[in-house]
């Protein structure tokens, strides 16, 4: 309990006048001549007491006015957050709002998050000019206090929807921090959000707890701008056999459909986008939602010509939350890579050509890789730039002639896998060209039985075995000799070892390309005419994990393996370029704005791009009208945004220090906090009617006491 | 209305001064009123003439019929039974008290009694006048002469209340001094202790007398149309309370309907006529209450 203006706190003296008054002057009764005087006189003493008694009533009321009056002039208030000791003080206060994708959501014909800007703006217009405000929102970069209050209006004002945000207790966090530095003031902090269950994690909530139990002083007001009763359509990430097509390879999406209270089976559309980026529409389905209100549609489409291709998938069923019923997709269709295998006999290539281009199926589909196969007595009449990849298996001496074009191949951008075997010669490798391309010094073979075993997969050459490492049965395909290296140069890198830990397959960059070795060979058959067999890689029981190895590692080296071309918003995209394409200037082409023209410096391979904030199709193109360079990538939003699951305020309030945060729904009840927080609740009003009721209950008895008789 | 009848209202009666026309306006809207009512019939005129014989009072004698017949002829009264009535007026202080500045009870009592007495001498009844405060302070002896009324009218006209008042003794006295047995009609608000005046009313009527009691009330006194805070005082012991009439009204409401009943019950065991008045009612209540006990008598 406080007072705005105590001062007038002394018109409470004033009771004494009517105490004085009712003292000195009484009010003398009308005299009147009554002869029946004796039949008043029977009950004269009950009415004496109640005669007294209606004096001290009257006496009080007025005593009671006169105290009420001077209480209210007085302007009392009830504190609620109010901070002891800092009455007076300076305020400062930081607005968090929660921009996130998600608040797009539309009820009422407003998003939330516009709901979340008007108030705020309403909060703005309550404080006091001196105010330090500071406005946070789930965008990356973090923000200090503005210069005044119109700055942060603007800023409110301006907000956008943010694909890529931060966790809301990340903002939370750096506000308490923000108004906690400000010791001398009141410590604010005004939290709109729609109170979703991903914003308020068990572990949200306990840094919430930890970074408030460092800052007592800060007061968290918890503003829901929410809606209890949500509804949504949501397309879930696409779903893609390949990413990187070959000619001729139908593309196949499959789009889920994600229903939260809408019954209705979704129309559900697939547009790509012509030359010009327009998009066309190539095909419809019905999604037929299950109970549970999950649905699946696929499209599939053949003869897409050679080049990026860009598109979409859409909802076109109208929900309140529109932002997660587009999904994009970009898709590339390559020409197979024209892959050169050497080998001391034709026989040599056999298991490595089926891998990459099984004959089988060569008539029915195109296949990803276009194999020619060479004896390395012919190698020097073959021109490797046509190439962009070439295996040597199992190597045996070659001239250095050879050597040295193959170096040359691998200096301009090409790669060179070396698959060693039986016929590698240690002295022979070690001395001459070939050491360019090796990872080290051979020091032996190994005769220790063991088999590949990769650890990690996140080198391109084994990511496609990233989700199913566990299950690939590499023991039952043992490997009885390898080389063994002495000395690795310093720029190789082991991509995985055998079981035993020695290095099987390693990369080294040669110039602009690189150099693989497979440390065993792979082209051994199951029986060799007076030796064993160096491993049983391509020749043991359904040896489908060697197809699958061959065809990662040789895409790698063509540079043709699936390339992720779907990002989420605000990831940072890294676009290889072709081994032998020089690149030094391109133009994004965002999905909304003008082209944006960027250099990049000389000898760098990867171009990368951050400004990933929008959703949509990004064009990257370099070379001008031939388009030397022309590739693409889709931003889609996450999937965690389309969960418009609420936490129970109650429960999450209850879940945070009671006397530290507060809960609003509309603006009255957080106009109400900036009253009691910051100046108490004013209870003029209040007062004001005891006063008035008082002062009429005194005149209605007065006049009933005093009324002149007729 | 019929004109006359307005006259047995106190608040047009108030607006004559002459105590005779008070009364016969009274009188006359009374017995106007009385042809619209039960009492048709009841005449209290003469009603034959008859020869004068050897006994009759001479002064009945018509000298008109003389005049033009020559012969003696006395008029012939319907109620030969003369009644002889006593006014009995109570003089105390607190008669004089009138709470709207009209009538006062005095002044009430005193119309009246005029017309009451203008009634009886019409009737040819003797009528006479006793006024007391602490006692007896005038009498007239009963006669059924018409200037009785003048008399009786004169003595009225310039009584004033002045005195303490002792009903009780008084009304001992009057039973002392009535030798037949009369109609005694006491005018008095009986504002005093009540045991007193009962005992002597019945003493009263163990005398043989008849009693017509006209318990007088102002209008006020029966209402109490007092509010706010009041300092009332007696007019005659000066005692002085301070009251919150509002407060009080039901309680003193109580009390007088209790004093009214007191009478009323204790009359009517002693074969009195209690006729509760104040003074915004009509004269006829009081004039009728006078016949039904004359003819009960007759």
């Amino acid at each position: 309990m406080g007072f705005l203006t105590p001062a007038l706190l002394g018109g409470v003296a004033l009771v004494a006048l009517p105490i004085i008054l009712h003292l000195i002057k009484r009010r003398q009764p009308k005299k009147l001549d009554f002869p029946a005087l004796q039949f008043v006189r029977k009950r004269q003493a009950a009415n004496r007491r109640r005669l007294n008694f209606r004096h001290l009533l009257l006496l009080a009321l007025r005593c009671a006015f006169i105290v009420g009056l001077a209480l209210a002039l007085a302007r009392p208030t009830i504190k609620g957050s109010g901070l002891r000791g800092k009455e007076g003080a300076p305020l400062a206060v930081a607005l968090v709002i929660d921009n996130s994708a998600r608040m797009q959501y539309v009820y009422q014909n407003s998003t939330r998050r516009q709901v979340a800007s008007d108030m705020a703006q309403g909060l703005l217009l309550q404080l006091p000019e001196s105010a330090e405000i500071g406005v946070l929102d789930l965008s990356r970069s973090s923000a200090g206090f503005v210069v005044d209050a119109s700055t942060a209006e603007a800023r409110v004002q301006n907000l956008v929807a943010e694909n890529n945000p931060r966790p809301l207790e990340d903002a939370v966090r750096e506000a308490i921090q923000l108004v906690a530095d400000r010791k001398e003031s009141r410590q604010e902090v005004f939290l709109f959000s729609d109170l979703n269950a991903d914003s308020f994690t068990e572990s949200a909530i306990e840094n919430i707890n930890e970074a408030l139990s460092e800052a007592p002083d800060v007061r968290i007001y918890l503003v829901d701008v929410g809606v209890e009763e949500v509804k949504n359509l949501s397309l879930l990430p696409l779903e893609m056999r390949a990413t990187s097509l070959r000619l001729g390879e139908p593309l196949h999406i499959e789009a889920p459909v994600a229903a939260n209270g809408m019954a209705d089976n979704p129309l559900v559309e697939l547009f790509l986008q012509d030359a010009d980026g327009k998009p066309i529409k190539r095909g419809q389905r019905v999604a037929e939602l299950t109970e549970e209100g999950i649905g699946r549609v696929s499209f599939e489409l053949a003869d897409l010509p050679l080049g990026t291709h860009q598109g979409s998938v859409r909802l076109t069923t109208s929900d309140p939350l529109q932002i997660d019923d587009t999904r994009y997709f970009t898709v590339e269709v390559r020409p197979a890579a024209q892959i050169l295998l050497l080998g001391e006999d034709a026989s040599d290539a056999l298991f490595l050509r089926e891998a990459l281009s099984p004959s089988l199926i060569a008539d029915h589909a195109s296949n990803q890789f276009d194999c020619l196969t060479e004896r390395y007595a012919k190698a020097n009449n073959v021109a490797f730039d046509d190439f962009d990849a070439i295996c040597l298996l199992d190597p045996p001496p070659l001239s250095d002639e050879l050597w040295q074009k193959i170096v040359d191949f691998a200096d301009q951008g090409g790669s060179v896998g070396l698959f060693l075997g039986h016929l590698a010669r240690a002295n022979e490798l070690n001395r001459s060209a070939a050491q360019r391309l090796l990872p080290g010094v051979l020091k032996r073979k190994s005769r220790l039985t063991t088999y590949f075993r990769p650890r990690q997969f996140d080198h391109p050459a084994l990511r496609g075995f990233r989700d199913f490492s566990a299950e690939i049965p590499w023991q039952i395909y043992p490997v009885f000799e390898y080389w063994e290296f002495a000395d690795l140069a310093g720029d190789t890198y082991v991509i995985a070892p055998f079981a035993n830990h020695h290095p099987a397959l390693l990369e080294r960059p040669v110039g602009r390309g690189r150099a693989l070795t497979f440390a065993t060979a792979i082209s051994d058959p199951l029986e060799p005419v007076g030796r064993e067999p160096w491993n049983l890689l391509p020749t043991g029981p359904e040896p489908w994990p060697f197809v699958a190895l061959m065809n990662q590692i040789v895409g790698y080296m063509a540079q043709s393996e699936n390339r992720p071309l779907e990002y989420l918003a605000g990831e940072t995209v890294s676009i290889s370029l072709p081994p032998r394409q020089r690149v030094s200037s391109f133009v994004l082409r965002p999905p909304i704005g003008q082209p944006l023209r960027r250099s990049l410096p000389p000898g760098e391979e990867t171009i990368r791009i951050s400004t990933t904030g929008e959703l949509g199709n990004y064009r990257v193109a370099s070379g001008g009208e031939d388009r030397r360079l022309d590739r693409g990538f889709s931003i889609n939003l996450a999937p965690e945004l389309s969960r418009l699951m609420r936490v129970d305020p109650v429960a999450l309030v209850g879940a945070l220090p009671s006397d530290q945060v507060k809960l609003a729904r509309t603006l009255d009840d957080v106009e109400r906090y900036v009253d009691i927080g910051r100046t108490g609740r004013g209870l003029f009003p209040w007062a004001i009617s005891l006063v008035a009721i008082v002062w009429g209950t005194e005149y209605v008895l007065a006049n009933r006491f005093y009324r002149e008789s007729p | 209305m019929p004109t006359v009848e307005k006259y047995l209202k106190p608040e047009v009666i108030r607006h004559i001064s002459r105590l005779d026309l008070r009364a016969q306006f009274i009188v006359k809207g009374f017995l106007q009123g009385l042809h619209a009512s039960p009492f048709h019939g009841f005449s209290v005129e003469f009603s034959e003439h008859r020869k004068y014989t050897h006994g009759d009072n001479p002064d009945d004698i018509d000298w008109l019929v003389y005049a033009k017949t020559d012969k003696y002829y006395v008029k012939k009264y319907e109620a030969e039974t003369n009644l002889t009535g006593y006014l009995v007026m109570d003089l105390s202080a607190s008669m004089a008290y009138t709470h709207d500045q009209e009538l006062s009870k005095f002044d009430y009592s005193i119309c009246l009694a005029a017309a009451l007495c203008y009634l009886m001498i019409h009737q040819n009844d003797p009528v006479g006048l006793i006024t007391f405060g602490e006692k007896i302070e005038n009498s007239l002896a009963p006669k059924s002469k018409r200037q009785q009324i003048g008399n009786i009218l004169s003595l009225l006209a310039n009584l004033r209340p002045r005195n303490k008042t002792n009903i009780g003794q008084s009304l001992n006295q009057v039973a002392a001094m009535l030798k037949h047995s009369s109609l005694v009609m006491l005018f008095s608000d009986l504002l005093t202790d009540s045991d007193e005046v009962i005992a002597s009313l019945r003493r009263l009527r163990h005398g043989g007398h008849d009693v017509i009691l006209f318990h007088i009330l102002d209008q006020a006194e029966v209402k109490f149309p007092f509010d706010g805070l009041v300092e009332l005082r007696d007019p005659e012991t000066g005692e002085t309370l301070e009251i919150d009439a509002d407060a009080y009204r039901s309680e003193y409401l109580e009390e007088i309907s209790g004093f009214r009943s007191l009478y009323e019950t204790e009359c009517r065991q002693s074969g009195i006529d209690y006729v509760p008045l104040d003074t915004s009612m009509q004269f006829d209540r009081a004039l009728t209450e006078y016949l039904i006990n004359r003819r009960n008598r007759g």
